[in-house]
């Protein structure tokens, strides 16, 4: 079997789903199988991980690129093989539904479908974050949010749900209930290297909403604190020097303009730190230019081990670069 | 560094091989040393061995020693930051070997929701890219 199918299909771009999509016949007819009768068996496995893996991430293609017949078909598979009940296939299901709904009161069926499950079985999660899904995807955010709350109160440790919460506030422009959702994440998955980046981006986000002053200097210093951190947890991640060239810019511009009297004390007991000295913070920008220079260098040429930048990433590192230092000729 | 390493894990071989061998012919192997007048008898080897002998068994095992070392495959980095750059960086790292193993950051995740997953927003999305023609290779 192709490891290609293995690959998630959820955020590839169309290109490849429409490849996994084209696999479709050719793979289904693949794994037809015969089996014998019940005793004889139980000596036969004509079935792997791999194989369900792959007819999960096919049926998602498929779905994505419009084909469904071919999705029906591996759909009714997996049915077959885990059963109705079965909370991944419900959802699966219930993603068909919606994805094959043509009219408004086909997606409220569907709803109501969802509902209707919840209401025998409350701790379905997958079909819980299909209703929030299917909210957002309606336009009713405020209801979405109401449920996704609910949802984290029942299973504080479901990172994958805070991290919808935090996008789906960062949508509404509240920065900081999606900030605390982002480190509710970070409490579940310290180590994950790319919520640290998104805090950063998010923190820096809502230091442009605030006005000049020590507000906006302690979120930009925060924001800087994040990009260290993502880049300590990774070598040469881009986006957190990416990051870092963007704060730090910024910073010593406003830390020059803010006067030493007007910048918030330090205050130990709420843990709050105080803002980086003018020397650190340029030491910092020069490490992020030279860093995100390098990286655009290799990455471009596509150096040996150094091909894994996304393209669209390299050219935006390129364009920051390319800002600083027409600043500097002028 | 393959290459070398595999003569030296040959020469090695070979040269072991053969001071068994010359061993096994020597006449004097069979009879018992005299007592070691330094050792304690406990410890005593009680071989009878010629220098050339003992010599070529120290330098073949060493040989062998030094090949197997040099063509020992690349250690896997053990620090966190050293893996997850290679994550970020080399497409090769990112390749899926097998179900579960393998894969990019495995905290994309997080980012990408799979169970949140808005399958009208993505088909629309990709009908809109077919209209296109298929052309802008939009990453994410």
């Amino acid at each position: 079997m192709s490891l290609a199918l293995l690959e998630p299909p959820t955020n590839a771009n169309p290109q490849t789903a429409l490849t996994l999509s084209q696999k479709a016949p050719t793979f289904y007819k693949s794994q037809a199988s015969w089996s014998l009768p019940y005793p004889l068996s139980l000596f036969v496995n004509n079935e792997s991980q791999e194989k369900w893996q792959a007819y999960e991430n096919i049926f998602l293609a498929c779905l994505r690129t419009g084909d469904n017949q071919s999705a029906y078909l591996y759909l009714e598979e997996l049915t077959d093989r885990f059963g109705k009940e079965n909370e991944r296939v419900t959802a699966l299901r219930g993603l068909y539904a919606e994805a094959t709904a043509n009219t408004a009161k086909e997606l409220e069926y569907v709803m109501k479908h969802y509902e209707e499950i919840l209401v025998e079985a409350p701790s379905v999660f997958a079909i819980r974050k299909r209703r929030v899904a299917l909210l957002r995807s309606l336009g009713r955010t405020a209801e979405a949010i109401g449920a996704l709350t609910n949802l984290v109160d029942t299973s504080p440790t479901d990172a994958e749900a805070w991290s919808e919460l935090a996008d789906l506030y960062l949508s509404q422009g509240s920065y900081d209930q999606a900030i605390f959702s982002l480190e509710e994440v970070l409490l579940v998955m310290p180590n994950a290297w790319n919520i640290h980046a998104k805090l950063g981006e998010v923190i820096y986000l809502s230091a442009n909403a605030k006005e000049a002053g020590p507000e906006q200097l302690k979120a930009l210093s925060e924001s800087m604190r994040r990009f260290c951190r993502s880049i300590e947890l990774c070598d040469d991640y881009l986006r957190g020097y990416y990051g870092l060239q963007l704060t730090t810019s910024r910073l010593l511009g406003a830390l020059q303009t803010t006067k030493k009297s007007q910048q918030v004390a330090s205050d130990p007991v709420a843990g709050d730190l105080a803002p980086p000295s003018i020397d650190a913070v340029k030491k910092l920008n020069e490490v992020a230019t030279a860093k995100l220079a390098e990286i655009v260098r290799k990455g471009t040429a596509g150096e040996k081990g150094w091909d894994g930048y996304s393209a669209s990433e390299l050219i935006a590192a390129r364009e920051l670069l390319d800002r600083g230092t027409q600043q500097i000729q002028r | 560094m393959g290459l070398s390493a595999n003569v030296l894990n040959i020469l090695g071989l070979v040269f072991l091989s053969h001071a068994s061998y010359e061993h096994s012919l020597l006449p004097s192997a069979a009879q018992a040393p005299p007592q070691s007048s330094i050792l304690p008898s406990v410890i005593d080897p009680n071989i009878n061995l010629p220098i050339d002998v003992v010599l070529e068994t120290i330098v073949s095992v060493l040989l062998l020693c030094a090949g197997v070392v040099l063509s020992s495959p690349d250690l896997k980095p053990i620090q966190w930051n050293v893996w997850a750059g290679r994550l970020e960086r080399s497409k090769d790292a990112r390749q899926i070997k097998g179900f579960g193993q393998g894969g990019g950051n495995p905290y994309a995740a997080l980012e990408e929701r799979p169970g949140f997953l808005d399958i009208r927003a993505k088909r629309k999305e990709f009908a809109a890219w077919v209209k296109d023609g298929g052309q802008g290779d939009k990453v994410q």
